[in-house]
């Protein structure tokens, strides 16, 4: 299958991912050669599969109790002052 | 002294006198001095060694009691928190971040008293296989250093390998402990999803990746095993494994055992001969030591990388989302932005491979696609999961080489992205089940390693350790070159 993505959605992708791209049309070649690769999805005749979650038993589960975190992860941050975390200074 | 000594070993000869844990430390810094130019191994290494390493040998010396690492020299992937020094994942949108908390296997390790030798290079946040995604330059094979590590906890395999430490703890979300274990021709086990604690590892794809030893010897990877594995009140994934000794009866051998060839697996596209050639003699050596092998089907493992990268590149997009250079990052001067375009701007100096995956990532789950990609990668999964669970009712084992081919040259898959993923073919599945598999080094052939791998049922690395280490005994491979 051709043209699954065009250089304008891999933009609005990318800003959706809140990243600038200088250059679209390398990462349109790219995803667009994974995503034909994808298209294998398409053989694996899983339309009536259930989407299960891994098990696990119940006992082997940690106990469900609070745990009082023993530091003040607060003060490693850069900009932090008082209660609030400090965003750049935005024109 | 042998700086190729395994873990087992090195605990022998401390606690024999042979040489001091601070000569030990010295000796292997001496030795990433000298290699470490050409091979970037490590990306970091810690200047308390020699420092932490005295204060063992006082513990020693004093008949305190003394962990069970007695000092021994390990390296640790640079995607793993510890607290007080840099994390850098190997991307320049982390150059600069300190960690606040130390990881819980890192705990482990300190209380055992292991010395934490330094950080190892990575592709930028475990997102390749071959660290030529690394921001700060690939690490190189030493069986060969115009060749891949393999990836991405290549710095880690190197430093095994390349005797600069005893062992390594590495991350695997697609074979990226196993990969470079394969490579470099040492042990990878990754770990049955859950068995150890991610707590503090920086995360990619948080539903499927695990920290796991790299080792010289199977011995030491059900030693490093004993330690970081268990219950952690900080990762409510982790599961209560009882404090398993995973060493005890590690020479029991697989007499009797069913072992299932993963046909998918032995011949994708791309598998070099010599990679089978070397896979069908360790089928033969398994037979030899009376095991029954017995060729199976996994209809779904034709699918697995596609879904694979699909599951991935979802939660990467979610996972590094949070890195907006607000909370944290580099120095990036905010003047004449609008707010949104000052955290794009920041995030473009993510690398290329990075933000492909986040542009995939984007691109597979949202709304007009959802049902193309990303419904059947998790329904491709929950196949995967049932075959596996139906296979391991007959089967002890399964086995397969761990990677379709042997180390590359630099820069010759970069710019083919599809036969980048088909690496991962064999060890994927792995991943997307959960089950603990692990690589044993067993040819060089042209000079490179290749590496076997063997998988087991959940929470069964008593028993793949016990199937590793009795083909571990079997092989007898030249030493890395100097």
């Amino acid at each position: 299958m051709k043209n699954l993505v065009n250089e304008e959605e891999i933009s609005e992708v990318a800003k959706l991912m809140k990243i600038n791209l200088e250059d679209h049309s390398d990462h349109v070649k790219r995803v667009q050669k994974m995503l034909e690769y994808f298209d294998i999805l398409d053989d694996a005749n899983v339309e009536s599969e259930e989407i299960i979650v891994q098990e696990t038993d119940l006992g082997k589960l940690r106990n469900d109790k609070y745990n009082q975190y023993d530091k003040n992860l607060l003060k490693f941050l850069k900009r932090y002052q008082e209660k609030y975390v400090k965003a750049p200074k935005l024109n | 002294m042998d700086l190729g000594i395994s873990a087992l070993n090195y605990i022998n000869s401390i606690k024999n006198g042979e040489f001091t844990v601070e000569e030990f430390t010295l000796k292997s810094l001496e030795r990433i001095s000298q290699v470490d130019e050409k091979l970037h191994a490590f990306l970091r290494v810690n200047d308390l060694a020699i420092k932490n390493a005295r204060e063992i040998d006082t513990k020693i010396k004093s008949n305190q009691n003394v962990g069970k690492c007695y000092g021994m020299p390990i390296s640790v992937k640079d995607n793993i928190c510890i607290e007080g020094s840099k994390t850098t994942c190997a991307s320049k949108v982390l150059e600069n971040f300190i960690a606040p908390y130390t990881s819980t296997v890192i705990s482990k390790l300190n209380s055992e008293d292991a010395i934490i030798i330094g950080k190892t290079n990575l592709d930028e946040f475990a997102m390749g296989l071959s660290t030529e995604f690394s921001a700060y330059g690939p690490s190189r094979n030493p069986w060969n250093t115009d060749y891949v590590p393999g990836g991405s906890s290549g710095g880690s395999g190197v430093s095994v390998s390349a005797n600069e430490c005893i062992a390594s703890l590495g991350s695997d979300t697609g074979g990226s402990i196993r990969n470079p274990a394969s490579f470099c021709s040492v042990v990878g086990l990754k770990p049955t999803y859950g068995l150890v604690s991610r707590y503090g590892l920086v995360s990619y794809a948080n539903s499927i990746e695990q920290i796991g030893p790299m080792t010289k010897t199977v011995e030491d990877s059900a030693f490093l095993l004993n330690i970081i594995s268990g219950i952690d009140s900080n990762d409510n994934t982790t599961v209560d494994n009882k404090n398993q000794d995973y060493l005890n009866n590690i020479d029991a051998g697989i007499n009797g055992k069913k072992i299932g060839i993963v046909t998918e697996m032995t011949n994708p596209d791309g598998l070099s001969t010599d990679v089978l050639d070397a896979t069908n003699d360790a089928i033969k050596t398994f037979e030899k030591l009376g095991a029954n092998c017995e060729q199976i089907s996994l209809e779904m493992v034709r699918y697995a990388v596609a879904a694979y990268y699909t599951i991935t590149s979802t939660e990467a997009g979610s996972n590094l989302a949070r890195y907006d250079n607000i909370r944290y990052g580099y120095e990036f001067d905010s003047s004449g932005f609008e707010f949104n375009s000052y955290i794009s701007q920041a995030r473009s100096k993510f690398g290329p491979e990075v933000i492909r995956r986040m542009i995939l990532g984007g691109f597979v789950p949202s709304a007009g696609h959802a049902g193309k990609y990303f419904s059947k990668a998790l329904k491709v999964k929950s196949k995967l999961i049932a075959e596996i669970k139906h296979v391991f009712e007959k089967f002890d084992y399964l086995i397969s080489p761990t990677v379709p081919i042997q180390p590359f040259k630099f820069g010759e898959k970069i710019n083919d992205p599809v036969s980048f993923m088909m690496v991962d073919f064999n060890t994927v599945t792995a991943n997307l089940t959960g089950i603990p598999a692990i690589s044993v080094p067993y040819k060089i052939t042209n000079g490179l390693p290749i590496g076997i791998q063997i998988m087991a049922n959940h929470e069964e690395e008593h028993s793949l350790l016990q199937a590793a280490y009795a083909l571990e005994k079997t092989v007898d491979l030249p030493e890395v070159p100097a």
